[in-house]
């Protein structure tokens, strides 16, 4: 009797360890994943923020006659084109973020395009109104800059928690994968030279 | 061993990609002692930056708003807003959770400046409107060279605009629990130093009551006086300490930065 009850000990504390550690390994996963749902929240929201500005810029501009239509044209179609590609926040797959960036970033390039024809405007520069607009426009770029640098670090960290050993074999048994990250914009891998 | 190889490959990435990363050489620690006004290029003189902290940090005492003036050489190949927003989020300028903090930094050499507004301030000083401070009251004294007077003239606008939405915690004047405190201490107070000792004397009967009743009337002053000074320090706080000039900064207390504010270059 007594022979057999050592090993029953032992496979029952292992099973116990075994257990509470994939547990813990399991509730680590959540609040990783629920804090990179947080930050894409916040993506989201700045990414709406802009769509929302633009129908007032092309109605600003709109109203200074001689301008080219083809940017305006090309600044709504965009628009529209942004805000068809969405995505849940539960399928993060690189994949698919770089379809939603890709869009978001056709859209930056037409309003850039915009803002530098409209440096041949003087009066459309002058205008109080457009200028609040372009600060808004502005603002918005940045705070859309901020909240993807917070998701692409949540993302990091929890990607190599995901996949370093042990937690990768429990993310499996899970079905927890990788997310995506926003991928840099180009130049911003150049060695920086930053001066106190 | 599990738990250990586990933690020691975390620890091994977390290295790797900080190194890849090298973040830490690109932005000034934050200074020590703590300081609201730092000027790396010595474009201010001594003067001026005293001014400057001492009308800063007068408002940073009265309001709990932390505005705080960077200036430096270069920020290389970032953008003056995004460099501006990591600064600020790495020193923490402003209060932890109401991220009641400013930055205006200017970087000499780029010839660029940005006033980035914390999370908690980005509804009193709109884009829109750190925009016209930059563009009304920085760039055209930036263009003559009178640094001092821009950045003067930005922080009076800032405060004006600012004026009424935080007020300091330690600020007891106009808070509906505070008087219970006050109360509270007041009855802790006269338990220690009246009840107390009236008991203590009950049981060995003539001592010294007469050094115990300097006693309370001692604290009890203190305690007055402390009163008073709380609430009338509450509305000309900013005056008496601009003129005191000898207090320092406590520091900054991990205020956020959600990408408000705006710049330009001159």
């Amino acid at each position: 009797m007594k022979k057999i009850l050592i090993p029953v000990g032992i496979l029952l504390v292992l099973g116990i360890l075994i257990y509470s550690k994939a547990v813990g390994t399991y509730n680590q996963f959540v609040q990783l994943e629920e804090g990179i749902n947080g930050e894409w929240a916040e993506v989201q929201t700045q990414y709406q923020r802009r769509t929302d500005l633009i129908p007032n810029l092309v109605s600003t501009v709109k109203g200074y006659a001689e301008f080219e239509q083809e940017t305006l044209t090309g600044v709504v179609e965009a628009r529209s084109k942004a805000t068809s590609v969405q995505i849940d926040p539960t399928n993060l797959t690189p994949e698919k973020l770089a379809e939603f960036q890709q869009a978001q970033d056709q859209l930056s390039g037409a309003l850039s395009r915009l803002l530098v024809t409209v440096e041949k405007y003087p009066d459309l520069k002058a205008n109080q109104n457009f200028l609040e607009l372009q600060a808004q426009l502005e603002g918005t770029e940045n705070r859309i800059a901020v909240a993807r640098r917070n998701f692409n670090e949540s993302v990091k960290g929890y990607n190599s928690t995901l996949r370093v050993f042990p937690n990768n074999l429990f993310a499996g048994w899970y079905g927890f994968v990788a997310k995506g990250y926003f991928e840099a914009v180009a130049g911003a891998d150049k060695a920086p030279s930053v001066q106190f | 061993m599990r738990y250990l190889s586990a933690s020691k490959l975390v620890v091994v990435l977390a290295l790797f990609l900080l190194q890849g990363l090298a973040f830490a050489q690109d932005f000034p620690a934050a200074p020590n002692p703590p300081r609201l006004v730092n000027d790396f290029t010595g474009t201010l003189s001594a003067d001026e930056v005293n001014q400057l902290e001492q009308k800063l940090l007068a408002y940073s005492d009265s309001t709990s708003t932390q505005v705080s003036i960077v200036l430096l050489g270069s920020v290389g190949v970032y953008e003056i807003s995004d460099y501006a927003f990591q600064l600020g989020e790495q020193w923490g300028i402003g209060g932890k959770g109401k991220d009641n903090g400013i930055l205006i930094l200017a970087a000499m050499n780029d010839r660029k400046v940005f006033i980035a507004t914390g999370r908690g301030m980005e509804g009193v000083v709109p884009d829109a409107l750190a925009k016209r401070i930059v563009n009304n009251l920085i760039l055209p004294n930036f263009k003559t060279e009178a640094y001092y007077l821009g950045l003067d003239e930005a922080t009076t606008m800032i405060f004006k605009l600012a004026s009424g939405e935080y007020k300091a915690d330690e600020v007891m004047s106009d808070g509906e629990d505070n008087p219970i405190l006050g109360i509270l201490f007041l009855l802790f107070f006269i338990f220690i130093f009246v009840v107390l000792p009236i008991i203590k004397n009950r049981k060995d009967n003539n001592n010294h009551m007469g050094g115990k009743g300097g006693g309370i009337d001692f604290w009890t002053t203190l305690l007055l006086a402390n009163a008073l000074g709380g609430s009338g320090r509450g509305s000309g706080g900013s005056f008496g300490d601009s003129s005191s000039g000898g207090s320092s900064f406590g520091g900054f207390g991990g205020g956020s930065f959600g990408g408000g504010g705006a710049g330009g270059s001159w």
